[in-house]
């Protein structure tokens, strides 16, 4: 299932079977199969958001999983003000950021410090296979502030539009470019130094 | 006109455009496209077919913990009632039960209170507290005062004793 689709035709029809997942998710009757199809449909790309947040696949894998189960338990409070994807994108990343918070608490790290930390024990993570410039910039995604870092993300590497960052961040079209524009900036300089 | 294409029959590489922010950003690095967007993350084998599982899982035993402490709810009221019966009861013989005065308290008891507390009493806390119709100097001295000695003072300090006319009476 493809949600961010290009036309409006298909739009329309996201839109509606969103419209009937939502629906069938509050009915007790049909809610278990249509979380089954909730999930088959966004896992991976909740996924990979959310690994672009904590880096750690474990990681990834708990706030993954604690996010469908709050959209699950919450189903009942989504009105459909915003797009089904937007409001389950911005409960990973809450959850993602939180996720993040309370580890840099345990480790007693600031979150620049553990940051910085991830990043760097990425050389020796088992599921990441990148090459050295791949990891340098990781490091210099690490080095940004978390609203630049988050945009970064879901514009360079998911390749979302900035509409659909703009309903899942909450935050004008305008800001999102000028934070993009930043942030690239920042990359760019972080890597000529290396 | 309008039939006509408006980039004169040029066209782009499918996905051009879509794809130009990432190749720019690939160019940043020393090396033109060394760093890409290839996914360098890994995940382990199988994990996606195994998700949706390992979610229902989570929850069941979510869910299980839950139940249990509803399930005893109705005991909890149970227990809640009881209890407050049982204190309401208490709470009855215990007002039925004799208690303390103040005129139960030995005077020697309250002597030796106020022998061992400092109570710094200001004269103004005393005004307020005792009576003056209920005092006597004896009351506040330690020495009976006779009444040659106020007479012998009033003799000494008061410049004209006459003059406050005191009678054999007063």
């Amino acid at each position: 299932m493809k949600i961010w689709g290009h036309s409006s035709n298909y739009k329309r029809q996201t839109l509606i079977a969103e419209e009937i997942l939502v629906r069938q998710l509050k009915q007790k009757d049909l809610q278990a199969k249509a979380f089954e199809v909730l999930v088959n449909a966004y896992k991976e790309r909740l996924y990979w958001h959310i690994r672009r947040i904590v880096l750690d696949h474990a990681d990834a894998d708990d706030v993954l999983q604690n996010t469908f189960i709050k959209v699950f338990r919450n189903i009942d409070s989504f009105k459909g003000d915003s797009k089904l994807f937007s409001w389950m994108y911005r409960i990973a990343t809450n959850e993602a950021l939180s996720f993040l918070k309370n580890k840099a608490n345990k480790l007693k790290l600031n979150e620049d410090q553990l940051y910085s930390k991830i990043s760097e024990e990425l050389r020796a993570d088992v599921y990441f296979e990148g090459d050295e410039i791949q990891l340098k910039l990781q490091q210099a995604i690490a080095g940004l502030p978390e609203k630049q870092k988050l945009i970064f993300n879901m514009k360079y590497f998911q390749e979302l539009k900035y509409q659909e960052i703009s309903e899942i961040l909450e935050t004008s079209v305008g800001a999102l470019k000028a934070s993009y524009h930043l942030a690239t900036k920042k990359i760019e300089a972080f890597l000529k130094e290396q | 006109m309008q039939h006509l294409d408006k980039h004169n029959g040029f066209k782009t590489p499918a996905g051009y455009f879509e794809k130009l922010s990432g190749r720019i950003m690939d160019n940043i690095a020393q090396d033109a496209s060394t760093v890409s967007q290839e996914e360098a993350f890994q995940v382990p084998e199988h994990y996606f077919n195994n998700l949706h599982s390992e979610i229902i899982q989570k929850l069941e035993k979510q869910d299980t913990k839950v139940i249990p402490i509803k399930s005893f709810k109705k005991y909890y009221y149970t227990a809640a009632s009881i209890a407050a019966i049982l204190l309401l009861l208490f709470g009855l013989t215990w007002n039925t039960t004799k208690t303390i005065t103040y005129g139960d308290l030995a005077n020697s008891d309250i002597d030796q209170y106020f022998e061992n507390h400092e109570l710094s009493f200001s004269a103004y806390d005393l005004a307020e507290i005792l009576s003056l119709e209920e005092l006597d100097y004896n009351d506040v001295l330690e020495n009976a005062l006779a009444e040659e000695s106020i007479l012998e003072y009033l003799n000494t300090n008061v410049r004209d004793l006459n003059e406050l006319n005191l009678t054999n009476d007063e």
